[in-house]
């Protein structure tokens, strides 16, 4: 939650373990890094488990440049694939249940605004197209209408990839799947829709095509969770397993949809925008005065 | 046996374009030593995706990264071992 509760005591600190250490004299609290510092810092996201090449943990590491203050943010996930890097991240992660995420992300976001009402706290939910659309669905509509000041970011790689390759509802019409032989038999879900109608203050829907805009994007979405409103990111993060893309191809496939059918897109509620040009102005009067 | 990238450093330093270590999906894993303005791999945590080789080759064209077999690698960079560091340049 912050620099100060991992700090080592002086004696001990040579006894910790390397990357720790790393993560003290180099990491990237209390600064925001940007995209083109990375590997000249020690990033936040530590060795993981998920596959090679997948474009869903690019994802993520790149979210983890865009947190505005990592060390006053909390991620919420729950099973599937993302939570195996999220978990490996020197930020602190609570597991919610399968369907459970932005209900137990709504009590973290009021516990923290009561608990800590000088500093912000950013609640941060990420999860798969599983997690959020189809089991935790209820949840996630419910979090938006009762506009719940966090972020929502779906790692939509279109299909449940952890469990062997069912159909979810974020999968394209007429798929087919290992686990869906016969082919999808409805269109995908449209998430971004919905969240407009909930009320939603700001939506965006991206591929990793662009690091540093996927790192804005998701600055953009916390800052305005922190003032306005519900914030969510559709990010397509496709499963080169699932859909046996090559692994050198897998930029080349986030392109491709990316031209075909997954343009970058955002949307700002009226408060959204006012509140974001205000703040877009202010930055900029303060970087002019720092130049000075 | 697998294989991990390899980065020319000659070609690399020439350019500092910095592509690769944006697009790598894994963290702490393609490194940027700012003094001699060369990436580098931690070849111990490589998955060998060959990701960085397509970034190289199509979207900055400078051909710098090759995979190469594990046990072909010399003196790789392990970060396991020694941690993070700015530079692989050794301090005089």
């Amino acid at each position: 939650m912050s620099l100060k509760t991992i700090q080592a005591a002086p004696g001990f600190q040579d006894y910790l373990p390397k990357e720790y250490q790393d993560l003290l004299e180099d990491g990237p609290f209390f600064q925001q890094r940007k995209v083109s510092e990375l590997g000249s810092f020690k990033e936040a996201l530590e060795e993981h488990p998920m596959c090679a090449g997948c474009a869903m943990t690019l994802f993520i590491r790149l979210c983890y440049i865009g947190f505005p203050s990592l060390e006053h943010t909390v991620i919420c996930g729950t099973a599937g694939c993302g939570r195996l890097a999220i978990t490996q991240g020197a930020v602190p992660f609570v597991y919610g249940n399968y369907g459970d995420t932005n209900a137990v992300a709504t009590g973290l976001k009021r516990g923290l605004e009561i608990r800590f009402k000088d500093q912000p706290k950013d609640v941060v939910v990420m999860a798969g197209d599983g997690g959020l659309a189809d089991i935790g669905f209820h949840a996630v509509m419910h979090s938006w209408f009762r506009k719940e000041k966090f972020t929502t970011i779906m790692l939509d790689n279109e299909v449940y990839g952890n469990t062997g390759g069912q159909d979810s509802g974020m999968t394209q019409k007429g798929m087919v799947m290992k686990m869906a032989p016969t082919g999808k038999k409805f269109e995908k879900m449209d998430m971004l829709g919905l969240a407009k109608t909930a009320g939603v203050a700001y939506t965006a829907r991206i591929a990793p095509t662009n690091p540093t805009r996927v790192a804005n994007t998701v600055r953009k979405a916390v800052l305005i969770a922190r003032e306005v409103g519900p914030t969510f990111i559709q990010a397509y993060t496709s499963c080169n397993i699932e859909y046996a893309i090559p692994t050198p191809k897998v930029m080349d496939d986030a392109r491709d949809v990316e031209k075909d059918r997954y343009g970058f897109q955002e949307y700002f509620s009226d408060d959204a925008k006012t509140y974001w040009e205000e703040s877009e102005k202010e930055r900029k009067r303060l970087r002019r005065a720092a130049k000075k | 046996m697998y294989s991990v990238a390899e980065i020319d450093v000659e070609i690399c330093s020439a350019t500092k374009c910095r592509l690769c270590t944006q697009f790598c999906p894994e963290g702490n894993t393609i490194l940027y030593d700012e003094v001699r303005g060369t990436a580098y791999v931690a070849v111990d945590r490589c998955k060998g995706c060959e990701i960085c080789v397509g970034i190289c080759d199509d979207l900055a064209k400078h051909h710098a990264i090759k995979m190469l077999p594990i046990d072909q690698v010399k003196d790789g960079f392990e970060i396991s071992k020694v941690g993070f560091l700015r530079t692989l340049v050794e301090p005089e």
